[in-house]
C-alpha cells in the first residue's frame, strides 16, 4: 500500500466506518431498550408519593437521602461488603487460574469444574444449606470447636457483625470460580515462550507471577473488578435468602432496601429509583478510580 | 528426577485446589441428595441418600409441565446467547480495533449505564414492550438483552490481547473487515468464545425478573419461573424443589464441562 | 338452608348474565393467581370445579406464581397503567391490602354492593375495606393459637387444662419448666420475622396505627406489652434463636423445641411428621399481661381474594365469587378436610368437617375450636404501613434480645417510621 496523504485519509475515513459498522448493532439495541427507560426512570426520581400517584417534588427525594437512616445503614453496610469481598475474591480467582492453568496438573479438569459449580448451584438450595451449616449448633461451628479454633459457638446468623462475615464467605464462595473463567480465558492469550524464557532465565514462579502474569492479564483483571464491584453494590441475592438483611438490618444492603421500597413498603417509586442512581454514582466513582489505577501502573 | 521443593509446592498446589473442591462440591452433593429424600428429612438436614427421588420425580411432573417449562428456557436461552455473542463481541471488537473520540466517550457512557439496577428500569420497559404488542412474548423477553454491556466490555478487554500484526496480515491479503472478524479474530479468540458462552447462557438461563414480567401465560413458564412459584408454599416441598433445582442447573453444567476444553493451555498454541 | 343460599347466589350471577353484562357467548374465561401449590391453590381448582358443574362454560385458570411475584407483577403493570396481562382475580396477604387499595386507587373493584360482607367473620371484611367499600372475598383466616407438645408438657407436670386462659407470665414459667425439667426450650424465634409480636398486639385489638391512619408508636400499650413479652422470653433463657424458614419450622417439627405460635395454616406443617401423632395439642394464645382489652385471639396471615376493575370476564369473576366462595358452606367443608384452609364464611363453621376431631392432636376438635376463636379475632385497621413499621420492629429484636431497653428500643422505631411514612 502507497503511503500518500491520499491514501493514508482514506484509510482513517474506512476506520470511522467499519469501526461505526461493529458496534451499530449493539448501539441501536442500547438506544432503543435503555436510553428511554432511564430517562423515564430519572424523571420518576423527581417524583413523589405513593403508588400510582405521584406528582412532581424536584430534589424532595434527593433531601430525604440525607434524613434517612435506614438508607445511611444499608450504604454502609454495602461499602463494607464492597471493601473487604472484592480483593479477596479477585485474588482467590487469580491464584486458583493460575493454579489451573498449569498443563502439567493432575486431575485439574475436576477442579476447574468443582470451583466453577457454586455459581451453578441453585441459589434456593445453598441459601437453605448456608443457613443450616452456620447455625449456632451447626456443622461449621462443630468443626471450629474440635478444632479448638474458638471456645464457644459463634452466632453466624444471629449476631450482626458474624452475620456480614458469613454474607462474605457466601458470596465469595459463589463467585470465585466465576470470576476464575475470565482468567483462565485470558491466559490462553498469552504467549507461553515469554514464560519459557522466563523460566530459563531463573525468574522464580513468584516473580514470574507478579511480573509477568499479572500485567499480562490487566485488561481482564479491570474487567473482572468492575463487574464485581458493581454486582457487589447491587448485591441482593445472598442477603435476601440466606439472612433477610437481619439480624436487624445487619446485612441490609442498597439493592435490597430498593426491593423494600418498591414491593415490601408502600410503593414509593420515585425515592427507589433516586437511591438506585446512588449505586449508579457510586460506580461511576469506583470504576473511574479503579481505571486510574489501572493507567498508572502501566 | 523432580527435586523435593517442586514436590512440596506440588502438594501445596493439590491441597489447596483440593479444599476448594471439596467446599464448592458440598452445597451440590447436599442438593442431589436432597433431591432424593423427603422434605421433612431435608429440614432436619439429613446428609445421606434417601429413597424418595421418584416420588419427588413423580409430585414434580404432577405440578408442573416440565417438558414445555424446559423447551421455553433452553429456547430462550440458546437463542439469546447466540444473539448476544455476535452482537456483543462485534461491538466490542469495533470499540477496540477501531478507536475514536466519539466511540470512547459512548463507550465509557456505556460503562456507567451498565451499573443502573434492573429495577428502576422494568416499568418504562414494560410500557414500551406492551405498546409495541409484545407483551407476554419470547421477543420481548429476548431483545433488551441482546446488546450486552458487560459482554461488550469483556471482548473490549480480551481484544487487548488480539495481536494487530494478525489483522494486518489479513488485510495485506486482501480481507475485508468483517471477513477478517469471522475468519482471523474468531478462531483464535476461542478461549474467549468460550467463557462468555458460559456465562452468557448462565445469565440467559437464570434470568428472572424480566420473564416474571414480561411472560402472562403458563404455557409461556420458564423453569426459574417455576421454582420460584415452588418454593412460595407454606410448607415447601424441598424434596421437590431440589428435583426441580437440579433440573435447572445441568445445562449450565453441561455447557461448562464442554466449553472448558478451550481453557487447556497449549491446545491452540499461542498466537504468534 | 345451605341449597337455598347457593340457589340465591347462581340466580344473582343469572341476573348479571342476564342484564348483558357479560357480553361473549362464547366460553368465558377466568384467570386467577394464587400462590401455594399444597393450600390455596388446590383450594381454588375446587372452586373451579364447583363453580363449572353449575356453569360448564366458563374455564378457570389458576396460574401458581410465587406471593412475592405476584406483588412484583401487579405493582409493575400497574404503575405502567397497562392492564392486558392482569388476571380477573388475584389472591392478597391481608396486611397488603391496603397497600395496595391506596396506592392504586381504581384498580380493584368493590364487590361490598354485590356481595353480602356480613356472612364473613368482622376481622377479614375490615382488613379490604378502604373508604367505605369492602374490595375482597376472604378466604383462609389466620386465627392464632398455641401449638406445644404435650409429651414435654406432661414431663414438667403440666397438663393441657394448665395452658387454657393464662398470661404469657404464667406461660414463661412453664416454658422455664419445661426446659429445667426436658432440657428442650420451650420456643425458636427467627429476628427476620415479627409475627409473634403483631400477633400479641393484634389479641389485645390493636395495630400499629391510631384511627386517623398516622403511626401509633410510644404510646400504644398493647405493642409495648408484645415487646416486653418478647424480652421476658429471651431473658427466660428458653429460646433458640434460627434463621429462615425452614429452620424456624425445623426447630419445632424436629422436637427440637417444645411449643410455637402461629396461625391455624401451620396445622398442615406440623402434620406432616406422622411420627409425632398424639404428641401435640393446640391450646388459645395467652393474653398479654396488664393491658386493657386483652383477649385470646388474634390472627398471623390468611388471604382474600380480589378482582380488577380492568378484568375482561368482571362479571363472571364475582359471580364465581358469590356463588362458591360467599355461599357454598359445603366446599368450605372439603378444602378444610384436604387443605386444612379455615373458612372466613361463619356460617361454613356449623358444617361436619369442623365438627371432626383429631387424633393427632390427642383427639381434640381442632377445628371447631379455631372456628371459634376466629369469631372473636379483634379487627384491627392494618393500614397501609405495616411493612414499614415491621421492618423497624425486626431491627429492633436483635437488641431486645440481648436485654436492651424496651423503651429505647420503641423511641428508635418511632424515628425510623416518622422518617420512612411520608
Amino acid at each position: 500500500m502507497k503511503d500518500t496523504p491520499l491514501a493514508r485519509s482514506k484509510i482513517a475515513r474506512s476506520e470511522q466506518v467499519n469501526g461505526w459498522l461493529f458496534v451499530m448493532p449493539a448501539l441501536a439495541l442500547l438506544g432503543i431498550f435503555l436510553v428511554y427507560p432511564i430517562l423515564w426512570s430519572l424523571w420518576i426520581s423527581l417524583q413523589v408519593g405513593k403508588g400510582s400517584n405521584l406528582h412532581f417534588g424536584g430534589f424532595a427525594n434527593i433531601i430525604r437521602l440525607f434524613g434517612d437512616r435506614v438508607f445511611l445503614h444499608a450504604l454502609t453496610n454495602t461499602c463494607i461488603f464492597f471493601v473487604v469481598q472484592v480483593p479477596i475474591m479477585i485474588v482467590l480467582a487469580l491464584i486458583f487460574a493460575v493454579m489451573l492453568n498449569d498443563s502439567k496438573l493432575w486431575g485439574r479438569g475436576f477442579y476447574r469444574t468443582a470451583i466453577f459449580l457454586p455459581c451453578v448451584t441453585s441459589l434456593v438450595a445453598y441459601s437453605a444449606l448456608f443457613r443450616s451449616m452456620f447455625e449456632a449448633d451447626g456443622v461449621v461451628n462443630n468443626a471450629l470447636l474440635a478444632l479448638h479454633l474458638i471456645a464457644e459457638p459463634i452466632q453466624w446468623l444471629t449476631d450482626p457483625v458474624w452475620a456480614k462475615v458469613m454474607i462474605i464467605l457466601a458470596i465469595t464462595w459463589r463467585w470465585t470460580g466465576y470470576n476464575m473463567i475470565f482468567y483462565l480465558a485470558a491466559l490462553q492469550n498469552i504467549d507461553q515462550s515469554i514464560y519459557e524464557a522466563a523460566r530459563i532465565d531463573g525468574i522464580p514462579a513468584r516473580a514470574r507471577f507478579l511480573r509477568l502474569t499479572v500485567p499480562l492479564l490487566k485488561p481482564v483483571i479491570l474487567f473482572t473488578s468492575i463487574i464485581s464491584t458493581i454486582g457487589t453494590l447491587q448485591l441482593f441475592d445472598e442477603v435476601n435468602n440466606i439472612t433477610q438483611g437481619g439480624p436487624g438490618d445487619a446485612t441490609l444492603t442498597l439493592s435490597l432496601y430498593i426491593y423494600n421500597l418498591t414491593f415490601q413498603f408502600m410503593p414509593s417509586f420515585g425515592y427507589s429509583a433516586t437511591v438506585s442512581y446512588v449505586i449508579v454514582a457510586m460506580v461511576a466513582v469506583l470504576s473511574f478510580l479503579q481505571f486510574m489505577v489501572a493507567r498508572e501502573k502501566s | 528426577m523432580i527435586p523435593a521443593g517442586k514436590l512440596a509446592n506440588r502438594a501445596l498446589v493439590h491441597a489447596i485446589l483440593a479444599a476448594a473442591s471439596f467446599a464448592s462440591i458440598f452445597p451440590f452433593y447436599w442438593m442431589v441428595v436432597g433431591a432424593t429424600n423427603t422434605s421433612a428429612d431435608v429440614i432436619r438436614g439429613k446428609t445421606s441418600f434417601g429413597a424418595n427421588l421418584i416420588a419427588n420425580i413423580e409430585n414434580l411432573l404432577a405440578q408442573v409441565d416440565v417438558g414445555r417449562v424446559f423447551l421455553n428456557s433452553a429456547g430462550l436461552a440458546v437463542v439469546g446467547t447466540v444473539l448476544t455473542l455476535l452482537i456483543s463481541s462485534m461491538a466490542g471488537y469495533g470499540f477496540e480495533m477501531f478507536r475514536s473520540h466519539v466511540r470512547e466517550k459512548v463507550f465509557a457512557l456505556l460503562l456507567l449505564l451498565l451499573s443502573i439496577p434492573f429495577a428502576a428500569l422494568m416499568v418504562p420497559l414494560f410500557v414500551m414492550v406492551s405498546s409495541a404488542g409484545l407483551a407476554n412474548t419470547f421477543i420481548a423477553v429476548l431483545l433488551p438483552s441482546l446488546a450486552s454491556i458487560f459482554i461488550i466490555f469483556y471482548f473490549r478487554q480480551a481484544t487487548k490481547a488480539f495481536p494487530s500484526e494478525l489483522r494486518d496480515a489479513a488485510r495485506i491479503d486482501g480481507l475485508k473487515e468483517w471477513q477478517i472478524f469471522l475468519y482471523v479474530y474468531m478462531p483464535s479468540m476461542r478461549s474467549t468464545y468460550a467463557a462468555a458462552t458460559i456465562i452468557v447462557f448462565m445469565l440467559s438461563w437464570n434470568n428472572f425478573l424480566w420473564p416474571l414480567i414480561v411472560l402472562q401465560t403458563p404455557e409461556h413458564k420458564t423453569i426459574t419461573l417455576v421454582i420460584s412459584a415452588l418454593t412460595s408454599a407454606y410448607t415447601p416441598d424441598f424434596g421437590v424443589i431440589l428435583v426441580a433445582t437440579i433440573l435447572a442447573t445441568l445445562p449450565t453444567l453441561i455447557l461448562f464441562f464442554v466449553l472448558q476444553r478451550q481453557f487447556v493451555a497449549g491446545m491452540l498454541g499461542s498466537v504468534k | 338452608m345451605r341449597k337455598f343460599s347457593t340457589a340465591l347466589g347462581s340466580a344473582i350471577g343469572c341476573l348479571l348474565v342476564g342484564s348483558g353484562m357479560i357480553a361473549s357467548a362464547s366460553a368465558t374465561e377466568l384467570t386467577v393467581w394464587c400462590w401455594d401449590p399444597d393450600f390455596n391453590v388446590p383450594a381454588m381448582q375446587e372452586a373451579a370445579a364447583r363453580y363449572n358443574k353449575l356453569h360448564p362454560d366458563v374455564k378457570i385458570t389458576i396460574d401458581n406464581i410465587a406471593q412475592n411475584d405476584i406483588k412484583q407483577k401487579l405493582q409493575t403493570q400497574l404503575l405502567a397503567k397497562v392492564t392486558d396481562g392482569l388476571p380477573d382475580i388475584v389472591l392478597i396477604q391481608d396486611d397488603n391490602a391496603q397497600r395496595f387499595l391506596q396506592a392504586f386507587p381504581g384498580a380493584f373493584e368493590p364487590l361490598s354492593d354485590a356481595i353480602d360482607m356480613k356472612k364473613f367473620a368482622p376481622y377479614k371484611v375490615a382488613a379490604a375495606t378502604f373508604e367505605g367499600k369492602s374490595y375482597s372475598v376472604p378466604f383462609d383466616s389466620g386465627v392464632t393459637g398455641l401449638f406445644y407438645r404435650t409429651d414435654y408438657l406432661e414431663a414438667a407436670g403440666y397438663k393441657p387444662a394448665d395452658l387454657e386462659d393464662i398470661t404469657w407470665d404464667q406461660l414463661i414459667k412453664i416454658g422455664t419448666d419445661v426446659k429445667a425439667k426436658t432440657g428442650h426450650d420451650f420456643f425458636d424465634l427467627d429476628f427476620s420475622e415479627a409475627g409473634v409480636v403483631r400477633a400479641m398486639m393484634q389479641s389485645a385489638g390493636k395495630w400499629f396505627l391510631t384511627p386517623d391512619g398516622q403511626p401509633d408508636i410510644l404510646d400504644n400499650a398493647p405493642l409495648k406489652a408484645a415487646l416486653d413479652t418478647y424480652s421476658k422470653l429471651w431473658k427466660a433463657g428458653i429460646v433458640k434463636p434460627v434463621s429462615g424458614w425452614s429452620a424456624y419450622t425445623g426447630a419445632f417439627t424436629s422436637g427440637e423445641v417444645a411449643a410455637v405460635v402461629s396461625g391455624a395454616w401451620m396445622t398442615g406443617t406440623i402434620k406432616a411428621n406422622a411420627d409425632q401423632s398424639g404428641k401435640w395439642a393446640i391450646a388459645p394464645l395467652p393474653k398479654l399481661d396488664g393491658v386493657d382489652g386483652a383477649t385470646h385471639y388474634s390472627n398471623w396471615g390468611g388471604s382474600s381474594w380480589y378482582v380488577f376493575s380492568s378484568a375482561k370476564e368482571k362479571a363472571t369473576a364475582i359471580d364465581f365469587l358469590n356463588t362458591v366462595w360467599a355461599n357454598d358452606v359445603d366446599f368450605y367443608q372439603g378444602i378444610l378436610v384436604k387443605q386444612g384452609a379455615i373458612s372466613s364464611l361463619l356460617a361454613a363453621r356449623d358444617g361436619d368437617a369442623y365438627k371432626a376431631v383429631d387424633p393427632f392432636f390427642g383427639g381434640a376438635p381442632v377445628w371447631e375450636n379455631f372456628a371459634k376463636w376466629l369469631g372473636q379475632v379483634p379487627a384491627v385497621d392494618y393500614g397501609t404501613f405495616t411493612q414499614e413499621v415491621n421492618s423497624a420492629i425486626q431491627e429492633q429484636l436483635p437488641a431486645i434480645a440481648k436485654g436492651g431497653s424496651v423503651d429505647e428500643a420503641l423511641k428508635a422505631i418511632n424515628d425510623r417510621v416518622e422518617q420512612q411514612v411520608q
